[in-house]
């Protein structure tokens, strides 16, 4: 049996630091958004996860996401199980405007499930690069609204690489300020 | 700002416009090959052959073989070609709607339009008397099958007794099918590189609106896959999937095995075959001269298939 402590107690430790780092911020630098993130793969499945982001200045962000078909599409359904694993820097215009424009490049790991050795042969895994673009609205609450547009330069063909992995995306994420809560 | 946006308007309209190829006489489009099934049915169809089948025809087994978009009943002659003077069942090669004619009859038609003549010689097979029925689909000619079963059309219906999918496409190979929504108005067709010998068999240039029902069928059955469809009760399903195939990604397999049981629970059986052609099962005509192992594999398939039939 899987000895679960370990994990738990570094998870606690990185909720604490972060909480650290936040109570030492201000306004929107150097503060730390957790949030919810909902995708969709045009012709392919809906993918969501969890998604956190670090602003390093006031246009610099700094985020890691996890999406997964197993909170998406193949929830009671017969869709692929697939999961994506994203590192993400993201360039903020218009930074003190409540609604900003933005850019982001991500780099990350995608797995697909096939879930039978008869498909042994086939490539199930494969590195993501992606861009998006979009806008991100900042509420007066610590609340933060991002909708993007995507697109993934490495997708599957046939020949080579993961057959689910597709090209166009859109996302919306829904982020909490941790910063802001601690600060009131 | 206006001039700019009138600017990049016009030239949308123009880039728009007037998309149609320029077809010349080697080609199928032109509409100067059609298919040989159209004028003489009774060498390709049971139904045309043996309209009124003696007791002993009626339980012999009769394999529909569909072809895949864009190509002819030639996509299925290598298996008539094997089967040669074989008596124990019979091949209806099926044209589908809007295919073996010319560009134009291609570029009007819808996926249901390709999916009509595989009803119409099953029903009338079945109003024949025929009750040993199977099925035998190439690429979209499986897709095409798997809606009827989803679809839940053999519930008032013979059921099929076997149906072989020969590299199915459920995932597109080339991903910028996703996008021919948007692309397609803008580039008007698509055209494939086909050897001398395919020219006459397989269209040249894609319109992008069938395009767009190729786009329309592999979704609808993808979610059907996902919802999940169970086949009808005494029927099997065996899937041949070609390992590297460029057209119609290998994964698709795996959407197939995943999403469809038989009627007592069962996945259905796949084979992942060790190629790079897509529909391993036609050597004829290829760019260079089949290996050995394409030989092999093609040969493997027919005969297991046939076996399978006469069981």
């Amino acid at each position: 049996m899987m000895n679960y402590k370990p994990g738990i107690l570094r998870a606690l430790g990185l909720i604490i630091v972060l909480q650290l780092v936040c109570q030492f911020s201000f306004g929107q630098v150097h503060t730390f958004e957790a949030g919810l993130r909902f995708q969709k793969t045009v012709d392919l499945y809906y993918e969501n996860g969890i998604s956190g982001q670090y602003h390093l200045t006031n246009r610099i962000t700094l985020g890691a996401t996890y999406l997964s078909s197993r909170l998406g599409s193949a929830i009671g359904s017969n869709a692929i199980k697939q999961d994506n694993f994203l590192l993400s820097g993201a360039w903020m215009f218009r930074p003190k405007k409540p609604l900003k424009p933005f850019v982001r490049a991500n780099l990350g790991y995608f797995i697909a499930d096939y879930e039978s050795d008869v498909f042994k042969s086939l490539t199930n895994t494969s590195a993501i690069a992606s861009l998006d673009a979009g806008l991100a609205y900042t509420f007066k609450s610590p609340l933060r609204l991002n909708l993007s547009l995507g697109y993934n330069a490495i997708t599957g063909n046939g020949a080579k690489g993961a057959g689910t992995l597709y090209p166009v995306f859109y996302q919306t994420s829904i982020f909490w300020n941790l910063a802001k809560r601690k600060l009131k | 700002m206006k001039k700019f946006i009138l600017f990049t308007l016009s030239i949308l309209v123009l880039i728009s416009c007037n998309k149609e190829p320029e077809i010349d006489s080697s080609m199928l489009d032109s509409g100067l090959y059609f298919d040989q099934s159209i004028y003489q049915p009774e060498k390709y169809l049971v139904s045309a052959s043996v309209p009124v089948p003696t007791p002993a025809q009626a339980v012999s087994p009769v394999i529909i073989a569909i072809h895949g978009y864009g190509a002819t009943t030639f996509e299925w002659d290598e298996f008539r070609a094997w089967k040669g003077a074989r008596t124990d069942f019979s091949i209806s090669q099926v044209l589908l709607g809007g295919h073996g004619r010319d560009y134009q009859s291609f570029k009007n038609s819808t996926w249901r339009d390709w999916r009509e003549p595989i009803i119409a010689e099953f029903e009338k097979l079945e109003k024949a008397g025929y009750t040993n029925i199977s099925f035998a689909g190439s690429s979209t000619g499986s897709t095409l099958i798997l809606k009827l079963l989803a679809e839940g059309y053999f519930d008032s219906h013979v059921k099929p007794k076997h149906i072989f999918l020969i590299d199915p496409i459920i995932i597109p190979a080339n991903k910028t099918l996703t996008l021919v929504g948007v692309l397609g108005p803008i580039i008007g067709y698509t055209k494939v590189e086909n050897t001398a010998g395919e020219e006459k068999y397989y269209y040249h240039y894609r319109p992008y609106e069938t395009l767009q029902q190729l786009r329309n069928i592999i979704n609808e059955v993808r979610i059907d896959l996902q919802k999940g469809i169970t086949l009808p009760v005494g029927t099997t399903l065996k899937v041949y999937k070609s390992d590297k195939d460029d057209v119609a990604d290998a994964a698709s397999a795996v959407l197939i095995h995943k999403g469809i049981v038989s009627s007592t629970g069962n996945a259905p059986e796949i084979a992942m075959i060790p190629s790079n052609l897509h529909v391993f099962t036609r050597l004829n005509h290829r760019e260079n001269i089949p290996a050995g192992s394409d030989i092999a594999n093609q040969t493997k398939a027919f005969t297991e298939m046939a076996n399978l039939l006469i069981k």
